[in-house]
C-alpha cells in the first residue's frame, strides 16, 4: 500500500506542477488587471518545447546533459518520500529530514555547476546566486527542523507529521513559531518575489535557464514547477498535517489526497498573492531578510529550551 | 597481525635507505622508493585490517632507555588509523610512479627516503604505547614531513615549512606537557600505567586540555589552522594528500586515545565534550569560508581540510559528552560518526589533492583563474574529481553523506535528552554544520566548476593532457573507496561501531538493520544503497524520456555561447574570484574576524620586537608603482608565477615572535669563549641548586 502511495505521491506531484504555475500565472495577471491565459497554458509551453529540436552551447558539456533529469528526478524522488496524504512516510528511508536536505543539494549542486559549465556570465551568476540562496536560508531551515525534531522526538518527517497532527509535538508555541519560520524560509526557498521573478529569466533562479532550449528546457521548467510544490508540501507536510491518513486504509488514503491538494493550493495560492503585492528588491539586500527569518527560528528555539 | 606491521616498517626502512643510496639515477630511486612503499603500505593495510575487530595485541621489550621500555599496542583503533593511513599511502605511492617524474632535480633519493620515513613513523605514532616513544616518533612525524613540504624549495614552501615546524612544536610541548602531568601523577611512562590509574579530576581536566589543543593543532583546528593551507598545499601533491588525509587523522586519533583510553579510568567530564564541540563547530564553519576566499586549488583543499576536521571533531564531542554524561547510546553514536568522517574524509580528500595534483601536473598551475575546460581534456581526472567533490559536499549516497548523516543523528539525539544549555549547545552545532554543509556545496561547485568547466582560458589549460596511467590508477581507487564507503556503508558500519565500543567498553548499540543505517534515539532510519538504486532509476528514467525526445525532434550544436546579444568573451567566464565576491556579499563579517585578529596579532608581534630591543628595518624604498591590472588580466599574465605576498596574517605574526626571539638569542651567543664559560658555570649552577632542592 504504502508503495502505490508513495508512487501515487510523485505521479501526481509532477502532473499537477504545471497546473499550480499556470494557476500562479493567472493570479499575478488578474492582480495586474491583465486578463493572462487560462490555467492549463503551462501545459501548452512544455508540449511545446518538447517537440522542439535542441540546441546545445559552445562550451557546454555532460554535465549540463546530465543536468534537467537529476534536477527533476531528485525532487520527484523527495516528493515520493514526504508524508502527505498519510501522516507517515510512504518510504521510511526517504523520509529522513537530514536526507531530504542533503538530497535537496544534489539538484543545487549540479544546476550552479551547469550555469558554470555554459561559460556565459549571465547564467552563471544565476547559478551562483542561486547557491548563496540556499547557503543564507540553510541556517533557518535547520533550526526550524532542529525544533521539530526535539518536539516529535524524531528526524523522520513521518513522525514529525504524526507528532503535529495529534498535538502530540511539544511545546506548543515552539512549533507555531517555527512554522511561522518555516513558512517564510520556504517561501524564499521556492524564488518568488521580492528576491526573484521566475519568468525574467536572467535573474536568480532562472537564470542558467537560458542555456537550454527543447525537450530539455521543458524538463527543466517542469522540474522548477515541481520544486516549488515539493517546497510548499514540506511545509504542508510538517505544519499543517490535518486531514492526511492517520491509518493506511483506501478511504483514508483518498481524503487525505483530497485535503492535501486543498492545502497546497491555499499554500500556493497565498504565495502568488504575497509575490505579486510586494515590490522587487535588489539581491542584495536577501541577507535582511534571511537574517529575520532566522531571528524567527531562534525565536522557536528559545520557547523549546523554556518550554512554552 | 603485529608482524605484518613489522614487515611493512622493515620494508619502508629498505626502501628508503636504498631509494638514498640510488639517488644518482632518479628513476632507478623512484622505482624503488614506490615499489617499496607500495609493499610495505599492502603489509601495513592487511596487518591494521586485521586488528580491526581482533582483540588487542600488546608487545614490549625494554628498551635502549632505562627509564622507557619500547611498547607497543595494536587495538582496534590503531588498526583502522594504520588501515586508513596505508591504504593512502599505497595510493600515493602508486601515484608516485609517474608523479614524481617531475621531481628528478630536486633530489628523488631524498624524496624517497623522507616519505618512506615518514609513512613509517605515523604507523609506530599509532602503535606505540608509551609516552617517550610516542613523543619520539610524533617528532619523527613532523621532521619528516617537514622536508617534503620544504622540497621545492621556493619562498613560499620554505615559509609555509617554517610555519609548520614551529606549529608542530607548540603542539609537541603542549603534548609533551600533558603526558608529564600524567606520568608524574602515576609513577610511569608507560600508558598502561595511565590506563589504570584513577587521576584527581583537576589533573586529568589540565591533561585533557592539553593535549586537545596539542593534537588539535596537529590536526589543524580553529585556533591552530593557520599553518595547514600553508604547507599541505607546498609539498608534492601525493604527499598532500597524505599529511591532508592521513597525518592530520593522528591528532584525532591523540584526543581520542588521551581521552577514552588514558583517562579512561578517571572518567570523563561534560566540558569537554562541550570544549570539543564548541571548536569544532568553529573550524568547520570558518574553514568553509576561509576556503571559498582561495582560487589556488590546493589551498582550497587544505581549508577543505580545517573544515572536515571540525566536523570530525562534532561527531568526537558528540562522543565525549554521551560518555562523560553516561548515555551509552550518544557516547556510541557520537564515536561512530567521527571515525566514519576520519575514514570518509582520508579517502575523499586523498582523492580531491591527488585531482589537483593531475592538474598540476598537466597544466603547471593550480591557479584556478587560468584554468577551466579540463572536463573534455582530461576525462577520467575530472569524474574522479566529481565523485570526490560529491561526496565532501555530503551528496547522498556517496560516503559523507552516511557520516554527516550520522553526525546529525548524534547532536539532534543529544538535544532531546539535554537540558536547557545543551539543547542551545547542540542547535549551535547542528546549525554550523548545516552552513557548513550548504557553503561546501558553493565551495566545490566553484572549486570543480571553474576548473574543470566551461572553456579553457589559458594556453596552458589548452594544451593539458591526460595523465598517465598510474596516477589514473590511484584516483579510480580512491573514487571506488568513496563509492564503497557510501553504498556499502550496511557493511562498515558495524566494523566502525565496534571499534567505537571498544574504546567505551560497553557492547555495541545497533547501528544497521539488514541495508538500513538505523539512528534508535531519533527513531530515524536511511539506507545509501536503496537510496542509490532509487536515485539511478528515477534519473534514467528522466533522462530517457528526455533523450527520446531529442531523437524525435533533433539536436544541434551552437559553438557560440549566447551572451544576451553581446560578443562572449573569455573574461565573461565565472571565476573563482566572481564566486568569493558573491559570498563575501553576506559573509563580510566571518572575513571581518580574520583581518581583525591578524591586525592584532601584528600589533603583538610588533610590541614583541620592541620588547626585545629590535627594530625592524624600515621597507626599502618604495617600489615602481605596479601596472594596474584588473584581477582576471593580473592571473592571466602572472598566474602561473607566484601569488604576490599576502598581507600580514597571524601565522605571520607568530613567524616574526619567533624569529625576534632568534636574533635575540644569537645576540647572547656573541662567539666570546668568556660569555659560553659563564653560560656553563651558570647551567652547573642552577642544576646543583636543583638537585639539593630536590632532594
Amino acid at each position: 500500500m504504502s508503495v502505490i502511495v508513495a508512487i501515487l505521491q510523485a505521479v501526481l506531484l509532477v502532473a499537477a506542477a504545471p497546473l499550480v504555475s499556470g494557476i500562479t500565472r493567472k493570479i499575478r495577471a488578474k492582480m495586474h488587471s491583465r486578463t493572462g491565459t487560462d490555467i492549463f497554458q503551462d501545459y501548452r509551453d512544455l508540449a511545446k518545447l518538447w517537440r522542439r529540436c535542441e540546441v546545445r552551447e559552445g562550451g557546454s558539456g555532460l554535465v549540463s546533459r546530465a543536468m534537467p533529469p537529476v534536477f527533476l528526478g531528485s525532487f520527484v524522488l523527495i516528493a515520493a518520500g514526504l508524508p502527505l496524504f498519510m501522516q507517515a512516510c510512504p518510504v521510511p528511508i526517504l523520509g529522513d529530514i537530514i536526507t531530504i536536505l542533503y538530497l535537496m543539494a544534489l539538484p543545487r549542486f549540479m544546476f550552479a555547476l551547469a550555469s558554470i559549465d555554459s561559460a556565459g556570465s549571465y547564467t552563471a551568476i544565476g547559478g551562483v546566486r542561486e547557491l548563496l540562496v540556499g547557503v543564507l536560508v540553510e541556517p533557518a531551515l535547520v533550526l526550524v527542523l532542529f525544533v521539530m525534531a526535539v518536539a516529535a522526538g524524531s528526524t523522520n518527517t513521518g513522525f514529525m507529521a504524526a507528532a503535529t497532527g495529534s498535538l502530540q509535538a511539544q511545546p506548543l508555541v515552539a512549533v507555531v513559531v517555527a512554522g511561522v519560520a518555516f513558512a517564510m524560509a520556504c517561501y524564499i526557498e521556492m524564488g518568488k518575489l521580492p528576491f526573484d521573478l521566475a519568468e525574467a529569466e536572467q535573474e536568480i533562479q532562472e537564470g542558467p535557464l537560458a542555456a537550454y532550449s527543447g525537450p530539455s528546457l521543458a524538463m527543466l521548467k517542469l522540474g522548477v514547477s515541481v520544486k516549488q510544490l515539493v517546497v510548499a508540501s514540506l511545509l504542508v507536510a510538517l505544519f499543517l498535517p490535518f486531514g492526511a491518513a492517520v491509518d493506511a486504509s483506501p478511504a483514508a488514503v483518498l481524503a487525505g489526497m483530497l485535503a492535501y491538494g486543498a492545502k497546497v493550493l491555499v499554500v500556493m495560492v497565498a504565495a502568488s498573492i504575497i509575490e505579486n503585492a510586494v515590490m522587487r528588491v535588489r539581491y542584495k539586500l536577501l541577507g535582511r531578510y534571511t537574517w529575520f527569518v532566522t531571528g524567527i527560528a531562534l525565536l522557536s528555539l528559545v520557547f523549546l529550551v523554556i518550554g512554552i | 597481525m603485529l608482524e605484518l606491521i613489522f614487515v611493512s616498517l622493515g620494508l619502508s626502512c629498505v626502501a628508503g635507505a636504498l631509494s638514498l643510496v640510488a639517488g644518482k639515477t632518479p628513476a632507478a630511486s623512484k622505482t624503488i622508493a614506490c615499489v617499496g612503499g607500495m609493499a610495505s603500505a599492502a603489509c601495513a593495510f592487511i596487518g591494521g585490517a586485521g586488528a580491526l575487530l581482533g582483540p588487542a595485541v600488546h608487545a614490549s621489550w625494554s628498551g635502549p632507555m632505562a627509564f622507557a621500555s619500547f611498547t607497543l599496542l595494536l587495538n582496534p583503533l590503531a588498526g583502522l588509523l594504520i588501515a586508513v593511513i596505508s591504504a593512502l599511502a599505497f595510493v600515493a605511492w602508486l601515484y608516485g610512479l609517474s608523479y614524481f617524474d617531475e621531481y628528478y632535480e630536486k633530489g628523488m633519493g631524498v624524496i624517497g627516503f623522507f616519505m618512506n620515513l615518514f609513512i613509517a613513523s605515523m604507523n609506530l605514532v599509532i602503535l606505540a604505547d608509551n609516552a617517550f616513544w610516542f613523543l619520539v616518533f610524533f617528532e619523527l612525524m613532523s621532521l619528516t614531513s617537514y622536508v617534503l613540504v620544504v622540497i621545492d624549495q621556493t619562498e613560499k614552501s620554505l615559509r609555509g615549512g617554517f610555519l609548520y615546524l614551529i606549529m608542530a612544536h607548540i603542539g609537541f610541548l603542549m603534548i609533551a606537557i600533558s603526558f608529564f602531568v600524567m606520568a608524574s601523577a602515576a609513577g610511569s611512562l608507560e600508558f598502561e600505567a595511565f590506563r589504570t590509574s584513577a587521576f584527581a579530576p583537576g589533573v586529568a581536566t589540565v591533561a585533557f586540555v592539553l593535549a586537545f589543543f596539542g593534537f588539535g593543532a596537529k590536526a589543524g583546528m580553529v585556533p591552530f589552522h593557520s599553518w595547514l593551507p600553508q604547507a599541505h598545499p607546498a609539498a608534492p601533491s601525493n604527499v598532500s594528500a597524505l599529511m591532508s588525509g592521513g597525518m592530520i587523522k593522528i591528532g584525532i586519533f591523540g584526543i581520542c586515545k588521551v581521552c577514552f583510553d588514558l583517562l579512561g579510568a578517571t572518567g570523563g567530564e561534560i566540558g569537554w565534550g562541550v570544549l570539543v564541540i564548541i571548536i569544532g563547530a568553529v573550524s568547520s564553519v570558518l574553514g568553509v569560508v576561509y576556503a571559498l576566499g582561495e582560487h589556488d586549488l590546493k589551498s582550497l583543499l587544505a581549508y577543505h581540510s580545517v573544515e572536515n576536521i571540525g566536523i570530525i571533531l562534532l561527531g568526537v564531542g558528540t562522543g565525549i559528552y554521551g560518555w562523560a554524561a553516561h548515555l551509552p547510546w550518544l557516547a556510541a553514536i557520537g564515536l561512530l560518526a567521527g571515525l566514519y568522517h576520519l575514514v570518509n574524509h582520508a579517502m575523499f580528500k586523498g582523492l580531491l589533492f591527488l585531482g589537483a595534483g593531475s592538474v598540476l601536473h598537466a597544466t603547471g598551475t593550480r591557479n584556478m583563474e587560468v584554468l577551466g575546460g579540463l572536463a573534455r581534456l582530461m576525462p577520467v581526472t575530472a569524474l574522479c574529481f566529481l565523485v570526490g567533490s560529491l561526496a565532501i559536499s555530503a551528496i547522498p549516497p556517496l560516503n559523507g553523506f552516511v557520516s554527516e548523516w550520522f553526525t546529525y543523528q548524534g547532536l539532534i539525539g543529544a538535544a532531546m535528552d539535554g537540558d536547557i544549555f545543551m539543547r542551545i549547545l547542540f542547535a549551535f552545532a547542528v546549525v554550523a554544520l548545516a552552513i557548513t554543509g550548504a557553503l561546501a556545496v558553493t565551495c566545490f561547485v566553484k572549486a570543480f566548476g571553474v576548473t574543470f568547466l566551461a572553456r579553457p582560458r589559458s594556453e596552458a589549460a589548452e594544451a593539458a593532457r591526460e595523465v598517465p596511467a598510474p596516477m589514473k590508477g590511484a584516483m579510480v581507487l580512491l573514487t571506488v573507496a568513496c563509492v564503497f564507503l557510501g553504498l556499502g556503508a550496511a557493511l562498515v558500519t558495524p566494523v566502525v561501531d565496534s571499534i567505537a565500543a571498544a574504546m567505551l567498553s560497553v557492547p555495541p548499540v545497533p547501528a544497521v538493520e539488514g541495508a538500513t543505517l538505523v539512528s534508535l534515539d531519533t527513531a530515524s532510519v536511511v539506507s545509501p544503497l536503496a537510496l542509490a538504486v532509487l536515485m539511478a532509476l528515477v534519473i534514467a528514467a528522466c533522462a530517457l524520456v528526455r533523450n527520446s525526445a531529442n531523437r524525435a525532434a533533433g539536436m544541434k550544436d551552437d559553438p557560440q555561447t549566447w551572451a544576451c546579444g553581446y560578443q562572449a568573451d573569455l573574461t565573461m567566464e565565472t571565476l573563482a574570484s566572481t564566486v568569493g565576491a558573491n559570498v563575501k556579499n553576506f559573509m563580510g563579517p566571518l572575513f571581518a574576524i580574520r583581518f581583525t585578529v591578524n591586525r592584532a596579532g601584528a600589533a603583538v608581534a610588533r610590541l614583541f620586537s620592541r620588547a626585545l630591543g629590535l627594530e625592524k628595518t624600515a621597507p626599502s624604498a618604495s617600489k615602481a608603482p605596479e601596472p594596474v591590472l584588473s584581477r582576471f588580466d593580473r592571473d592571466r599574465t602572472v598566474g602561473i608565477a607566484a601569488a604576490p605576498h599576502r598581507a600580514p596574517a597571524l601565522s605571520h605574526s607568530v613567524l616574526s615572535i619567533v624569529s625576534d626571539l632568534g636574533a635575540w638569542f644569537s645576540r647572547m651567543e656573541s662567539g666570546d669563549f668568556r660569555t659560553y664559560i659563564v653560560y656553563i658555570v651558570g647551567a652547573l649552577v642552577f642544576f646543583l641548586a636543583l638537585i639539593i632542592l630536590v632532594r
